[in-house]
């Protein structure tokens, strides 16, 4: 090689542990030789600085279902939630601060825990920043779920299922099993039901949703409908907005 | 982001951060010229990689797309710092050699660099800054040859322009 390499070449270099192309062009070149010892010192510097001080908060803040399960209240709401699904169904269609996707085609609720049971949220409803929530969806044909929810910082949340690596296969509408705590963080929280006939990837939902709605608080807000799924995919939202 | 546990996730993204970090720090330190921020921007950075985390199992592919995304990252902070006025990630940037012919004046670069989108001043960061050919930022930046040569000619053209103004 003639020219001198990019840094990107120079970082492949360093990849491959020096096992490439480049390596004649290094051996003759003063500058690149330099650039190439500059480039070691820095990845130096990260291993043993830069590493040790942010790799827990990296893993912190990229772990699965930030928002915790509460399996107990889960339990105790199962009935209150059940009794206000059947409400919701028995009379064809949600009430107007019930919110769902354009056409029918899927129904999202979050019902939010309070000391007098639990109740449904409308869109934007103000909740406290801790409350316990759950879900409950209604598909127009059984359909492979997946629940997510994004925040002001563009942290994605995985809610439903909260484990393993497929998405849910539900056939009717009903409450979910599970549930999940609020990060205790003040803001809005976009929540989103998606439920495609063929089982989509956790990473393509993430993906949608936090290009849809990511970024900043107004865009939360703004709720943009998930784009780059398949087109059969239905989807539904519903804005939280957290209060301390 | 892939099932398993909370102990497997956490040991999967810490060699992922140990193997690809160094790539992410260096991109932030060059055009943060500033450790702390460079540091910052680094966890932030790699906390956006990880929500695709498949993309990082390629190591051929995936260090364009690491580069693109630290580098829009870092170019957005300088953007904001500017606009707030504290400017503390404003260090300079090291015009590559080959480049000067071209373009002598390193502040005036910063300074027509802040008038356009990140997305030109990516392009006029690899091409100037780094020393990139112009496919090869493509396929970093995964835009067209044309798109790179089409907003550098823009971007150079301000460039003169201004650069006239002043003479």
């Amino acid at each position: 090689m003639s020219r001198c390499p990019s840094d990107l070449e120079l970082e492949r270099h360093l990849l491959a542990s020096g096992a490439t192309a480049l390596a004649p062009h290094l051996a003759g070149c003063p500058r690149c030789a330099a650039r190439l010892d500059e480039m070691r010192r820095e990845g130096e510097e990260f291993q043993r600085e830069v590493f040790p001080a942010t790799v827990d908060a990296v893993v912190a803040r990229t772990r699965p279902g930030r928002l915790v399960r509460v399996p107990r209240w889960t339990l105790a709401a199962a009935p209150l939630a059940a009794a206000a699904a059947a409400a919701l169904f028995l009379v064809g269609r949600p009430p107007r601060d019930y919110v769902g996707a354009k056409g029918g085609e899927l129904s999202l609720a979050v019902f939010v825990q309070a000391p007098d049971g639990a109740r449904a949220a409308a869109d934007g409803t103000s909740v406290p920043a801790s409350a316990a929530v759950r879900f409950q969806v209604r598909p127009a044909h059984p359909c492979q779920l997946w629940v997510v929810s994004v925040d002001a910082a563009g942290q994605v949340s995985r809610l439903y299922p909260a484990s393993g690596d497929a998405p849910a296969h539900v056939a009717q509408a009903g409450a979910l099993p599970g549930g999940a705590v609020l990060d205790g963080r003040a803001g809005p929280e976009r929540i989103f039901a998606v439920c495609s006939a063929a089982p989509l990837t956790f990473p393509d939902v993430e993906r949608a949703a936090h290009d849809a709605a990511g970024g900043g608080e107004a865009r939360v807000r703004a709720g943009a409908r998930l784009t780059g799924l398949p087109p059969d995919a239905a989807q539904a939202t519903l804005l939280l907005e957290k209060r301390l | 982001m892939e099932a398993g546990t909370a102990s497997e996730h956490g040991e999967r993204v810490a060699r992922l951060y140990r193997e690809f970090g160094p790539a992410v720090y260096r991109r932030c330190l060059r055009l943060l010229r500033d450790r702390d921020a460079a540091r910052d921007a680094t966890q932030e950075v790699f906390v956006r990689l990880v929500r695709d985390i498949g993309k990082l199992a390629d190591r051929e592919t995936a260090l364009p797309w690491i580069y693109r995304v630290a580098t829009n990252h870092c170019l957005n902070l300088r953007r904001a710092a500017r606009r707030h006025r504290d400017e503390p990630l404003d260090g300079g940037l090291d015009v590559a050699p080959a480049a000067r012919d071209a373009f002598p004046e390193r502040r005036l670069a910063r300074e027509v660099l802040a008038r356009f989108d990140v997305q030109t001043q990516a392009i006029a960061v690899g091409v100037l800054v780094d020393g990139m050919e112009h496919e090869e930022l493509a396929g970093a930046l995964g835009i067209s040859r044309k798109t790179v040569h089409r907003k550098l000619a823009r971007f150079l053209d301000s460039a003169r322009t201004l650069l006239g103004g002043r003479e």
